[in-house]
């Protein structure tokens, strides 16, 4: 199994690097051997050669260095989306896949297109926020923190219902974007390692069978205490 | 009449505050809502000095009103360390004649970063340290570069910048101001040719977004760097600690000036620095300076010695959501030759907001506790599991890990008859559930 993990050093603002560790640690329970690579900026990279793609992450201005970099492989990146090969993008990352990023100076840059949402930040008021996610496809909610200056509009299909937290933009109650196996949520840091269950179901679509999750018992105990801080504080709201 | 009264009412908030104990953010709320610009309108010492950043700002602004009080002259200070407009309010207004003139010679404010814009919007600082910009409560303050935008926003032209030349993000506020002044350290023997940390803050220039490469790092991205493509790069130093002995505990600033360390940490010679840099502009001698600062012991609760049982330890209160305050914990104890157990303690994320986020542990460099004098590690509080999870991700075996849910026990635990020393790394929020269980110096 060969995993990609871009930007490595300029999309990695919260600890985001160990959803790589965690996928890698997964898939190596689970029999496979692994390799990851590291690139970055003006690096050659060739999706055709990876089953996952991971991307965290960054600030603003690092977005915008990421973004303009990205788009000589935008052709390169729907077609590894298009052949339903999985990728997971996390905080504001998934933001370069829709039409349009604005910043709070008005200035407005090209994504890349893959979805049809558009991005607008601000630069007074950082949104922030513990939250808890629902979606179909798993049976437990997911915990995390969302981090973030930017509304997101026009989100379809989205991946997640927010149970407790922010959403796409202010008072909606749907998270992130899907599409085949492309994941984009504004969740960040090691999103995989707080959710074993959504690690689980991520190494399950690439191996095609079920995961080694036996060892994941202190992942599965964290899981289990923040689910039930925030779940008190949402009750307390 | 109404500076008068707003004085006169704050005064007496305060005073009736400290006899119940209550901080001192109230008082200065009570006056901004009576007088929204009493700020403005007061009579201000020649001295204006402010120190903000994200890590030292309270120890560095306890060793300046130290230095300068030791040296004759009258200093008010946030002593409570309340850093928003309100506390510097009390402290302004308290510190003041019923006229409205501040009786001392210095004014000395500790600043929060995100909100001094607001502060020095009706004060300006004649003098401003910035110490430097890491990874800090970002559930409540983004990323660093979002601080950098805010902070940016409390300078104005006509004040005298004090910059930490080693740090990247605060050297690049002296970008087009001819007018700076540069605290800094030589290359030094802690020193390090590659990065020690688990991420790279330091890798893309603050300015122009090219790479960066460093001839030296201090400590994480603090060093000498220099952009590959617009040459931003650190600046020439006036303050300047030319070397270290972290085994003798000693450091010396300009070459001539030796200063025997209380603590070994790296972010203390720092803070030193940064008050001895402050110290001269105001014009006192270097060499007083460094009398003042050999073998001074804060006084602000960062740093507790205690006994557990027949056990002797340290506990370093460090800033939970801030790896970089971790990481110089994690070197002290690292450091500690003789051999010593660590117990770290994360039971409540934060003191003053709720977060149950975790995502910090991630950022902080735990594979220095792999060393061997390091014994035992002692993991506790609530967010045990998340902790032993980090810790599965580093090479430290796991015989060397103990996992306690309850603080007490992990003390139980460590009230042994082990020999070791102990240092227990903690933040604020958690500290006192540890202190109760110990005899404190």
């Amino acid at each position: 199994m060969k995993i990609l993990h871009y930007y490595h050093d300029l999309m990695n603002l919260y600890g985001d690097y160990a959803n790589v560790s965690a996928m890698r640690r997964i898939l190596e329970k689970s029999g496979e051997s692994v390799t990851v690579d590291r690139r970055s900026l003006g690096e050659d990279v060739d999706f055709s050669e990876y089953d996952f793609l991971y991307i965290g992450s960054g600030t603003e201005q690092n977005q915008r260095v990421a973004l303009a970099d990205l788009h000589r492989h935008a052709d390169a990146l729907r077609q590894y989306i298009a052949d339903g090969r999985l990728a997971l993008m996390t905080g504001n990352s998934f933001e370069m896949l829709g039409r349009t990023i604005t910043d709070a100076a008005g200035t407005t840059y090209e994504g890349l297109g893959v979805f049809d949402f558009t991005v607008t930040e601000q630069n007074k008021t950082r949104v922030t926020a513990d939250v808890i996610y629902t979606c179909d496809f798993l049976a437990e909610p997911l915990v995390g923190f969302v981090n973030k200056c930017s509304e997101i509009k026009g989100t379809n299909p989205t991946l997640f219902t927010v149970k407790m937290g922010l959403g796409n933009f202010d008072g909606d109650k749907r998270e992130g974007v899907r599409v085949r196996s492309c994941y984009g949520t504004h969740l960040t840091g090691p999103v995989l390692i707080k959710n074993p269950h959504f690690l689980a179901f991520l190494a399950k679509k690439l191996l095609g069978r079920e995961p080694e999750t036996g060892y994941l018992t202190y992942e599965k105990a964290g899981y289990a205490v923040t689910l039930s801080e925030l779940s008190r504080r949402a009750d307390a709201e | 009449m109404k500076k008068f009264l707003t004085i006169l009412i704050t005064k007496l908030l305060r005073f009736a505050g400290k006899l119940i104990g209550r901080g001192s953010s109230k008082p200065g709320q009570v006056a901004l809502r009576l007088c929204p610009d009493i700020l403005s309108r007061m009579e201000l010492p020649k001295y204006i000095i402010a120190v903000t950043g994200s890590n030292g700002k309270t120890s560095t602004v306890e060793m300046i009103a130290h230095i300068l009080t030791k040296n004759g002259l009258t200093v008010a200070w946030n002593k409570e360390g309340s850093n928003q407009i309100e506390g510097v309010t009390t402290l302004v207004l308290g510190s003041a004649t019923l006229g409205g003139k501040v009786k001392a010679d210095i004014l000395l404010i500790e600043s929060d970063e995100r909100f001094a814009r607001y502060t020095f919007k009706y004060i300006r600082p004649t003098h401003y340290v910035i110490t430097n910009l890491y990874r800090d409560q970002l559930t409540r303050n983004g990323h660093p570069e979002w601080v950098r935008d805010a902070l940016a926003d409390s300078i104005t032209d006509g004040t005298q910048l004090i910059l930490n030349a080693d740090d990247p993000l605060v050297s690049a506020f002296g970008q087009s101001r001819d007018n700076v002044i540069w605290f800094g350290a030589d290359k030094l023997s802690t020193d390090t040719e590659d990065l020690v940390s688990v991420y790279n803050d330091g890798a893309y220039c603050p300015v122009c977004k090219a790479p960066m490469v460093y001839s030296t790092h201090h400590y994480n991205h603090i060093g000498h760097y220099r952009c590959t493509a617009c040459g931003y790069h650190r600046h020439d130093t006036q303050y300047t600690i030319t070397s270290v002995d972290m085994d003798k505990g000693e450091m010396t600033i300009d070459g001539t000036h030796t200063i025997t360390l209380a603590l070994k940490s790296l972010y203390n010679i720092y803070n030193i620095l940064s008050a001895y840099t402050v110290a001269s502009i105001v014009g006192i001698d270097g060499a007083k300076i460094a009398a003042d600062m050999n073998r001074y012991v804060l006084k602000n609760g960062r740093v507790i010695t205690f006994s557990l049982g027949s056990r002797r330890g340290t506990m370093l209160t460090s800033k939970h959501e801030n790896s970089i305050s971790y990481d110089q914990s994690i070197r002290v104890a690292a450091a500690y030759k003789e051999g010593c157990d660590v117990l770290i303690i994360v039971d409540a994320v934060s003191r003053k907001y709720f977060t149950s986020d975790v995502s910090w542990l991630y950022d902080i460099d735990f594979e220095m506790l792999g060393s061997d004098n390091i014994h035992q590690i002692v993991l506790a509080g609530k967010y045990v599991n998340d902790l032993a999870v980090r810790f599965s991700y580093t090479d430290i075996p796991n015989e060397k890990i103990r996992l306690f849910e309850s603080i007490d026990e992990a003390a139980d635990y460590l009230n042994s008859d082990r020999s070791e020393y102990i240092y227990v790394i903690t933040c604020f929020s958690d500290k006192g559930k540890f202190l109760v269980k110990v005899k404190e110096d």
